[in-house]
């Protein structure tokens, strides 16, 4: 394939021989206040899309080709206000701008997008929801993309109705998506904002140097101390939507004699609650890089970073808590000594070191040789109510013990739960009213509950019943890649990929905090002998069968603990041909991809070889092709058109159905195929600059599992028929069509007009596969058929509608103000796959429920819509010259109105069947297991001051 | 320059990471979670009376309202195992206790706050006492019933004290059991689970039986006397899937009443509080052949009690009838009505009877199962409330025909024979079965025996016809 493919390309280049002009375009770039040369400034020929790079010395040349006539330079930097400078091109003379200058961006917005998306991607552990890709868009300069990044992205709103697992984020070439999830761990680089600002975006599936890329585009962070403007940054932040203060040091030296650079950051972010209540944020992030500059061809550098981050959590609600205790509360933490604890904490510790080696073989070649390596940990906390006491009677095995969920929103903390019955009786009533009364008066976790609980308990020799449960996730991963860019001809460039990445990834459960008592008992208190179980109490409820009823103490591994072997080798080629009227590439990708399960842990529910050991070696071979083109119609009407079609591996997490308890693989896992065309109209005139895209993206053969706790599963008999179960998905399709537009005019020097609009319906286009297991039952269950009739509904994930219409104001005094409004409509809640399964429609015998009816069903089934809502931010700032130093501050406020919203939802699929859901939902005081929604922030701000040198 | 500039800058940051804001770090110290003695400002009264306030009142129902009252007691009960579910069974003293209560509260666990021996105080006003399920319950008041106590009035509702008594079990035997012991914490000495749960390929579990629904309930008998009582265990319990201990001892439990109220059961808090020791069983004799497919026509004994004298003792045809203890012995009589004799019959009962103890044999004459073949026995049952009293059918190799013999034989039981069960209609008579008798050898007595269960209040009568031992 990769072979056959070389030699086409190589055809092309020999056939389409170039034919040499004398005129050229140099000059170059100075920074508007220092006076300084800016390196890797992007100059661009709009006409021809033709694009250079300022060197060191803030120089660039354009050699070869260059249309003639009446130009429009446009000059860029990340961090500086883009400018665009009107030249005339004579035939065989040489065009001298010097001296042009860039102006620092005061409003700084890269800041912004690290907090919404720290925010979003914190409470994306499993529902997949919450994630996403505005912190790939930060980098672009397109007015959608920037609307999508910095407006649209407080309400999960997914251009293309991406998520960020469809995007790559690298850097200094090197992929940093998770093996686990696909999706980038935003965390792992939070807090070093101010080293992060050269970025290269690329947008969808278009041309990029580094990578194949993905849908949603690719981002490589360029993050090398040669790469730094010399100077120095230090910087407060006071917001209120994650932490409430950030302090953040930089210094860059700039190249220095004998070939040196060097760059080194140290930010420190903290707060005790965000917007949410009790959502600590303690995070403290340095940054070293040093560059060595051997001779000409060569350069070393090293990269390193240390982003730690400690967060605490909050969760989605049901309207009945919104409704008691509003959309800043979060069940998840209590007072302890006064002190506000949250026991649902992440913390992010993985830090990254990198070794890049440049080799300028020829002015025309370059070769980019990276290794790095990764290592750390990730541990979720939460609280586990399982603690037992081992009692062996009669040369048997029992556990006693165990507590309901201390959470308190608990449904049974709750007034409908009160009110379940058809006729509540007064004395319902009053609960539901005391009930409702305690909620909102308190409605926090009670720590000192359950230290009482264990001390109690333990005076009597038992075990703790409550303890803190860290899941933990300790990744190490070794990547090398090697990145060819060369220029074939003046038209012709080729870029080339070799890479390859070994993951090794211990997961288990860390016993965090006794909460005061001696041990817990490491067996699985929701054990329990069942008609649709074999084996005996005493075996099935062991985490380990090697070291049964063990006792755990405090920092050891216990309930399940296992290890991911992940190896993928990939490759990439690309050739690019940039022609008067048409600029064109194709690019392809060839993957191998092998997972492998070891189990450390010989769990009770699958004995033997089904947890113990290593799983079956799971492999994937994975290709894409991808081409594209650009067709100047004239310098100002272009159209741009992409097309792709690749293969990915399914991700560690939807490989293996249940990895913490067996070695089980998904059954029917497949490579998601995805195929997707764009095509955009661009305008530009000196005045107004306009895109409008129409997209199309199909998946097939996806993947998804879900974790859930359901009661009455359909044919597991009467009263038998509760499990927590593992619901996955496979075969599934989607597909994704709309259209996005941006426009923007500046209407004058210093205003700006724009507006932005995407229309999209993503939906999924067939029955997927649904099948559950558990170890509450053997086997693999299935009902009906074995899908799940949710073709047509939409995928969730924000708003499908989102319109903006804003001004901004750039005063020639250094303030800006910009306000834009933002509305948002379409947005669905994600529904549960098993209440759309043959489970719904059957009885605990297997046979169909009696008195179903169809249109009642048609009700109940029906996707929620969240209403439309609009947002409005203002953003504005200043800055000052004080001698040899910048002073400035950069202001947001979002939300001004104080607009409630929805951002998203999910059903629970507690009663995934008719009768129990009509009867939830028929009750006449609220169903007791409403959806679960995430609720969109208030009025938030963002302040920063800085000082730059 | 630019060093010092560095150096400056990297100050500068160390100071302000150093001097920011701190965020509370995950390492927090236990609290002190000491209980701490209430303060009760009121009147201190014990469960007594309470309870007698109940009984005094004459109602169904009472509410405590302005008394400014506190009852006093220990935590006898632990949802630990599950066995419990949102309700504390307390009484008033560690040792020697004279009453008990129990306290519905609408929260789980409740082990983890008010544990066993764990000396509580019960704030009266506001709730209601009231007999429920047959045993004196506090909650609050709904209707003319009781509800629990809503879970956000529980704190200021039991207080803690910091004392934690050691609960030393009241022993009491099965015959002993009375309104007075309910809700106690008592023990039952020299106990074991019934053959029929235990014994055999197909041992029973305290409650996962297909058949236990909400409670499994398991007989346990008595090696002292003919006595038994029900072990309840709910099938949320976490040790319902335990197999029922063979072997014999003693159990610690709390005395209760059924769901229904019409028997007494005991119920654990865990199975630790079994402690069977002693490895030989104590049960009786069985003779136990199943039942014949055909009745042989040679007749060895017969007596459809048409010759007897009404309201008197059942005599001649080789009976041999004898009081064991008490005034009530096997009597023939007639009765019209829904619950009619079969002609002339037999009946025995205590019921209202004063006696402390009936005890009344009905005894065949000698059956020569060598010298016969084919044996069978038949005859028909009928009973009134019999409640608490048992009938038996037994036999013996060993008797020596005395009455004075009677008590010092061996006597084993005609197992397969059906006698009629309580639960049964009353108006109606039930064959016991073409019992075979062929698997036992010699000579045999069978004996009908009726047994009071100590309250003659709670007695009933058996009623017995067409007894006839056959052949071939």
């Amino acid at each position: 394939m990769k072979k056959s493919f070389f030699i086409f390309l190589f055809g092309i280049f020999s056939v389409l021989t170039s034919f040499a002009q004398e005129t050229i375009v140099k000059g170059s770039v100075l920074d508007g206040t220092s006076g300084e040369p800016i390196p890797d400034v992007t100059i661009t020929i709009e006409e021809t899309g033709q694009t250079v790079k300022t060197d060191a010395n803030g120089e660039f040349q354009f050699k070869g080709i260059v249309p003639l006539g009446e130009q429009v330079l446009k000059v860029e930097k990340t961090g500086y206000v883009t400018k665009r400078y009107p030249i005339v091109v004579n035939e065989g003379k040489t065009v001298d701008i010097s001296g042009m200058t860039l102006d620092y961006d005061a409003s700084d917005k890269t800041d912004l997008f690290i907090i919404s998306i720290s925010d979003d991607n914190l409470n994306s552990e499993d529902d997949g929801l919450t994630d996403n890709i505005s912190g790939l868009l930060q980098a672009s300069r397109d007015q959608f993309l920037n609307a999508a990044a910095f407006d649209f992205s407080a309400t999960f709103f997914r251009p293309r109705g991406l998520d960020n697992a469809n995007g790559k984020v690298l850097i200094n070439g090197i992929e940093m998506n998770k093996q686990f999830s696909g999706r980038p761990q935003w965390g792992n680089w939070g807090g070093l904002n101010d080293v992060q600002r050269n970025q290269e975006f690329s947008m969808g599936m278009s041309a990029n140097d580094y990578s194949f890329g993905d849908l949603a585009g690719t981002n490589n962070i360029i993050m090398r101390a040669s790469k730094y403007r010399e100077g120095g940054r230090v910087s407060y932040a006071s917001a209120n939507r994650s932490y409430t203060g950030r302090i953040m040091a930089s210094y860059n030296s700039g190249l220095l004699q004998g070939g040196w650079s060097y760059s080194v950051l140290a930010s420190r972010r903290y707060g005790d609650e965000g917007y949410v209540d009790g959502t600590l944020y303690d995070s403290n992030s340095f940054f070293a890089a040093v560059e060595k500059k051997i001779n000409d061809q060569h350069s070393i550098n090293f990269t390193g970073i240390y982003a730690q981050n400690r967060r605490g959590r909050s969760t989605a609600i049901t309207d009945e808590v919104l409704d008691l205790k509003g959309r800043t509360y979060n069940p998840f933490w209590g007072l302890q000594d006064g002190e506000a604890r949250n026991s649902r904490i992440r913390e992010i510790e993985e830090p990254i070191l990198m070794l890049n080696h440049f080799w300028d073989i020829s002015s025309k070649t370059k070769l980019n040789t990276n290794i790095a390596y990764q290592f750390g940990k990730i541990g979720n906390t939460r609280i586990d109510n399982g603690g037992t006491r081992l009692v062996e009677f009669n040369g048997q095995t029992s556990y006693l013990g165990g507590a309901r969920n201390p959470d308190p929103s608990y449904y049974q903390n709750l007034p409908s739960y009160h009110l379940r019955d058809p006729n509540p009786t007064a004395a319902d009533f009053e609960q539901a009213y005391l009930a409702g009364q305690d909620f909102r008066n308190d409605g926090q976790l009670d720590w000192n509950a359950l230290y009482s609980a264990n001390a109690t308990v333990r005076a009597q020799g038992g075990n703790s019943i409550y303890a803190i449960q860290e899941d933990r996730n300790d990744d190490s991963q070794f990547t090398i890649n090697s990145i060819l860019d060369t220029e074939l001809s003046e038209r012709v460039r080729l870029n080339a990929m070799v890479s390859y990445r070994k993951l090794k990834s211990e997961n288990f459960a860390n016993l965090k905090d006794l909460l005061g008592g001696t041990g817990y008992l490491d067996v699985d208190f929701f054990a329990e002998e069942t008609p649709n179980i074999i084996g005996s109490l005493e075996d099935i409820a062991q985490s380990d069968r090697n070291n049964p009823n063990r006792i755990v103490l405090e920092g050891q591994r216990y309930k399940y603990n296992y290890e991911i072997d992940a190896n993928v080798v990939t490759g990439f080629a690309q050739a690019q041909f940039k022609y008067n009227k048409i600029d064109f590439y194709l690019g392809a990708n060839i993957s191998q991809t092998n997972y492998q399960r070891n189990g450390l842990y010989d769990n009770g529910n699958f004995p033997g070889s089904r947890s113990f050991g290593k799983s079956e070696k799971l492999d994937f071979s994975n290709y894409g092709v991808k081409a594209g083109a650009t067709y100047k119609v004239t310098g100002r009407h272009l159209v741009d058109f992409n097309a792709s079609y690749f293969t990915k591996a399914p991700t560690i997490r939807n490989s293996f159905s249940n990895a913490r308890q067996n070695n089980d693989v998904v059954i029917g896992l497949e490579s998601e195929k995805i195929q997707s065309v764009d095509m955009s109209y661009i305008f530009r005139s000196p005045i107004i600059k306009a895109r409008l895209t129409g997209f199309y993206s199909g998946f097939e053969d996806g993947t998804d599992i879900g974790f859930y706790f359901t009661e009455d599963l359909a044919g597991l008999g009467l009263d038998t028929g509760d499990a927590f179960v593992q619901e996955i998905l496979t075969n599934v399709e989607k597909r994704h069509i709309g259209a996005e537009l941006g426009i923007e005019a500046q209407v004058t020097p210093t205003i700006k007009l724009k507006a932005a609009a995407s229309v999209g319906q993503y939906t999924f286009n067939n029955n997927p596969n649904l099948y559950l297991t558990s170890d509450d039952f053997e086997g693999p269950l299935t009902f009906g058929d074995g899908t799940t009739n949710i073709k047509d509904y939409h995928v969730a994930g924000g708003p499908e509608r989102a319109y903006q219409i804003g001004f901004e104001y750039r005063d020639p005094d250094f303030w800006n103000i910009g306000l834009t409004t933002n509305y948002f409509s379409n947005a669905y809640i994600d529904v549960s796959n098993l209440a759309r399964s043959a489970n719904f429609t059957t009885d605990f015998d297997g046979q169909p429920i009696v008195g179903y009816d169809a249109d009642i069903a048609k009700t109940l089934l029906k996707q929620e819509q969240f209403d439309d809502y609009v947002l409005v931010n203002v953003v504005g700032g200043k800055s000052w010259r004080v001698g040899d130093y910048f002073i400035g501050f950069f202001a947001t406020i979002n939300n001004i109105f104080d607009q409630e919203y929805k951002t998203g939802g999910f059903e629970q699929s507690r009663l995934p069947k008719y009768t129990r859901l009509l009867e939830d939902q028929t009750r006449d005081n609220g169903p007791v297991f409403g959806s679960r929604y995430f609720n969109g922030n208030g009025t938030t701000y963002y302040l920063n001051v800085y000082l730059r040198f | 320059m630019k060093t010092i500039k560095l150096n400056k800058i990297l100050l500068l940051a160390l100071s302000l990471v150093v001097f920011s804001a701190c965020v509370q770090d995950d390492d927090f110290d236990t609290p002190n979670v000491d209980v701490v003695n209430p303060v009760i400002n009121g009147n201190i009264i014990d469960i007594d009376a309470v309870i007698g306030n109940l009984v005094q009142s004459g109602e169904d129902i009472i509410t405590f309202e302005d008394t400014n009252n506190y009852m006093e007691g220990y935590v006898i009960s632990s949802d630990e195992g599950g066995n419990f579910f949102e309700e504390l069974v307390m009484q008033d003293k560690a040792e020697n206790p004279t009453a008990g209560i129990v306290v519905q509260i609408d929260v789980n666990p409740l082990f983890t706050i008010y544990d066993f021996g764990r000396k509580v105080y019960v704030k009266l006003d506001g709730l209601s006492v009231a007999v429920d399920n047959g045993v004196v319950q506090i909650g609050r008041r709904e209707g003319n019933d009781l509800a629990k106590i809503a879970a956000s009035k529980m704190s200021e509702t039991i207080l803690r004290t910091s004392e934690v008594a050691t609960i030393v079990p009241l022993e009491v035997s099965i015959n002993d059991f009375s309104n007075d012991l309910e809700s106690l914490y008592i023990r039952l000495n020299d106990v074991q689970f019934n053959r029929d749960d235990v014994l055999g390929d197909d041992v029973k579990t305290f409650a996962a039986e297909d058949t236990d629904e909400f409670d499994g309930e398991r007989l346990l008998e008595s090696c002292a006397s003919s006595s038994s009582v029900i072990l309840s265990t709910s099938t949320f319990s976490d040790f319902k899937s335990l197999l029922l201990p063979a072997n014999r001892g003693s159990i610690d439990g709390i005395l209760t009443r059924d769901f229904f109220d019409e028997f007494y059961t005991v119920v654990i808090n865990s199975p630790e509080d079994i402690n069977f020791t002693n490895d030989v069983r104590c049960d009786p004799i069985e003779l136990s052949c199943g039942l014949a497919t055909t009745t042989g026509m040679n007749n060895l004994f017969e007596d459809d009690f048409e010759g007897q004298t009404i309201n008197s003792l059942i005599s001649g045809n080789g009976w041999t009838n004898f009081i064991e203890a008490g005034s009530e012995g096997w009597e023939a009589y007639t009765q019209g009505g829904t619950n009619s004799s079969q002609g002339i019959s037999a009946r025995v009962g205590s019921f209202n009877s004063g006696d402390a103890s009936t005890v009344a044999w009905l005894i065949t004459p000698q059956i020569d199962l060598d010298a016969n073949s084919g044996v069978t026995l038949n005859f028909e049952t009928s009973n009134s409330f019999s409640d608490g009293s048992t009938m038996e059918v037994l036999f013996s190799n060993d008797w020596d025909g005395t009455e004075a013999g009677i008590t010092t034989a061996t006597w084993g039981i005609v197992s397969d024979a059906y006698v009629t069960q309580d639960s049964d209609f009353f108006g109606e008579w039930f064959e016991s079965g073409n019992v075979d008798l062929t698997c036992g050898s010699g000579q045999i007595y069978i004996a009908f025996k009726y047994v009071g269960s100590g309250q003659s209040d709670f007695d009933g009568t058996y009623e017995l016809d067409f007894v006839s031992i056959d052949a071939q």
